[in-house]
């Protein structure tokens, strides 16, 4: 292959900027390694200079550094930029790699993931037969599941994974037309899972995923959609919809990926088709979906909404978490001088467990809850090493069953429980807030509140918004609380920095006795 | 001419009261919809643990309890 060098064009922390006669995919690596590819027609703004294209938001913070910028026209030799370049302040190289040292690359849907390109035969081998065994399972368990996405596109094409792919999928066509029968079969499709030894997470009502243990202790994630039609019209998981007709998936046919026998559509090129466009042969690095709206808006409604920042705190936790003290906040101090001994604390929203390990400390029962799932498993650990006996429990205040579920079992304890929840209600919102009521309600007593109030930016990344106070109490009051005590003025904020204005409430609620 | 201003200020009211109405009513759509993800869930809170409870002995609450959050 013959390289034609053009002129070097900007790269700074904003994005970069290719010729406007490039039209075809282009590939970005930093020091060697991939990290993004983009279309500039269709991720560029034309600029007099060319295309401008900005980094995505993902990548952001991590472009802090110096690193070897090579962007490259996708199989046809184009080199337009290939230089060193300094992003943001930073005096080290630029890295972009998970917490194990993995390389990261922007994948299709926008974020960042672990592409097959760097994985060895052994972590490969063991993917394609956990996915296999996905779809064993989920055969077993009664729905037609078959592979598909990136997995089937490289299976088809060339037998091998799509090098700059990140992960697997496999669909199941479920029999259902109404969206509460499709989100129920989910269900049932994810207990099956859990009973045949899987750990799942839920992303929404028509999706979970299977955490595969590889090699090494790295987790991988198979993505378990769903598929299904609504008076004729096809929906699959992601964001797909449109006309697809039943037998491109039925009776399932197989296709052999890396020597592994997998059920696939009965006209797998079909699907691929509907899935890529007519072009789905050639390689795109750079491909994006082109969703009809109206149809990302359906399963949006049907299916979605009660999760939708949790991505965001987690990547929040990831690269923000060490500014979170280790030390027990005042609030904690506060609340614990209004407990009684006996008292079961209850941490909604427990964060890192600062707070839950000094009430824990201090002898009281503690139940833990949190949506996040790093942030469980790093308060599970920061309890266990401080020899106190972890009880940390998901809960999503967004998903009324996880909210349930917590108010029969907190029901059930022992002592008196108080909720505890400091700087929880500026992190969620208004379905999310009535949630929290309602689970105060079902357990009765005590309920401590920390927020921050009155006017100014939101915080974390604007992940915690300030809220105004007399509102919130209005709204509890509405469910049945009564102010015991309400304390405002400056404080520690949520990171324990000077704040002007914290809101403290301590309320209660008549326990239900009737449904 | 008067009688003309005051029909194109009608008539851009009223394009821009259909907009809101409509933008309302993609609203209220959509709250539509979530619906069924919310009776998706109570059933499966009553089929799944209500149901369970109601069946068995008072001793095995917390178990069956424990079991369905972990199911979720």
């Amino acid at each position: 292959m013959t390289l034609t060098v053009e002129p070097t064009r900007l790269v700074d922390g904003t994005g970069v900027v290719v010729p406007l006669t490039a039209t075809g995919p282009i590939t970005v690596s930093f020091d060697g390694q991939h990290i993004w590819s983009f279309r500039p027609s269709l991720d560029g703004v034309p600029r007099p200079r060319g295309w401008f294209v900005p980094w995505p938001a993902m990548l952001r913070p991590y472009l802090d550094g110096t690193t070897r910028v090579t962007v490259l026209g996708f199989g046809n030799g184009h080199v337009y930029v290939d230089e060193e370049v300094r992003l943001g302040a930073g005096e080290g190289r630029v890295v972009v790699r998970d917490g194990r040292g993995n390389p990261l690359a922007v994948n299709k849907v926008g974020t960042l993931s672990r592409a097959f390109l760097s994985d060895d035969d052994e972590t490969r081998s063991a993917i394609l037969l956990g996915t296999a065994r996905v779809l064993a399972d989920l055969t077993e368990a009664g729905v037609p599941a078959y592979l598909n996405y990136g997995a089937l596109l490289g299976a088809v094409r060339d037998g091998v994974m799509i090098s700059h792919d990140c992960d697997t999928d496999v669909c199941y066509l479920s029999r259902h037309e109404n969206p509460v029968d499709v989100v129920r079969e989910s269900y049932r499709l994810e207990r099956a899972m859990h009973a045949r030894g899987w750990r799942t997470s839920r992303m929404s009502g028509g999706d979970f995923k299977v955490a595969l243990r590889l090699p090494g202790g790295r987790t991988e994630q198979v993505d378990v959609f769903v598929a299904f039609y609504v008076e004729g019209r096809f929906f699959q998981l992601g964001n797909r919809s449109g006309s697809l007709p039943h037998d491109v998936i039925l009776p399932l046919s197989t296709v052999e990926l890396e020597g592994v026998t997998f059920p696939a559509p009965a006209r797998p090129e079909a699907m691929l088709e509907f899935l890529y466009g007519a072009q789905w042969r050639v390689p795109d690095p750079s491909f994006r979906y082109l969703d009809p709206p109206d149809g990302v808006r359906r399963l949006d409604g049907w299916l979605r909404g009660f999760r939708s920042e949790q991505p965001r705190w987690h990547r929040w936790y990831a690269t923000q978490g060490w500014s979170v003290p280790r030390r027990r906040s005042t609030f904690a101090r506060w609340v614990h001088a209004r407990i009684p001994r006996e008292a079961v604390v209850a941490d909604v929203g427990c964060g890192l467990g600062r707070d839950s390990v000094f009430f824990a400390a201090t002898g009281h029962r503690v139940v833990s809850f949190d949506c996040v799932a790093d942030a469980r498993s790093r308060t599970t650990k920061r309890l266990r090493s401080r020899g106190l006996a972890p009880d940390v429990r998901k809960l999503q205040v967004n998903e009324l069953r996880t909210v349930l579920a917590a108010g029969v079992e907190l029901g059930l304890e022992e002592g008196p429980v108080v909720l505890y929840a400091r700087q929880l209600l500026g992190c969620i919102d208004d379905d999310g807030r009535r949630n929290v009521w309602r689970l105060a309600r079902m357990v009765g007593g005590s309920v401590f509140l920390e927020l921050s109030t009155g006017s100014g930016p939101a915080q974390a990344d604007g992940l915690l918004r300030r809220l105004d106070a007399a509102a919130v109490v209005r709204e509890a009051e509405a469910y049945g609380a009564r102010v015991v005590e309400r304390t405002v003025g400056p404080e520690h904020g949520p990171l324990d920095q000077p704040d002007h204005e914290i809101t403290r409430l301590h309320l209660t609620f008549a326990k239900e006795t009737h449904v | 001419m008067s009688d003309v201003r005051s029909a194109l200020v009608r008539a851009h009211h009223h394009r821009r009261g259909v907009r809101a109405r409509l933008a309302a009513l993609e609203q209220e759509v959509q709250e539509q919809r979530q619906l069924n993800r919310r009776v998706a869930e109570l059933t499966d809170v009553v089929a799944e643990l209500l149901v369970p409870l109601a069946r068995n002995e008072p001793a095995v609450v917390d178990e069956i309890v424990e079991r369905y959050r972990l199911s979720i």
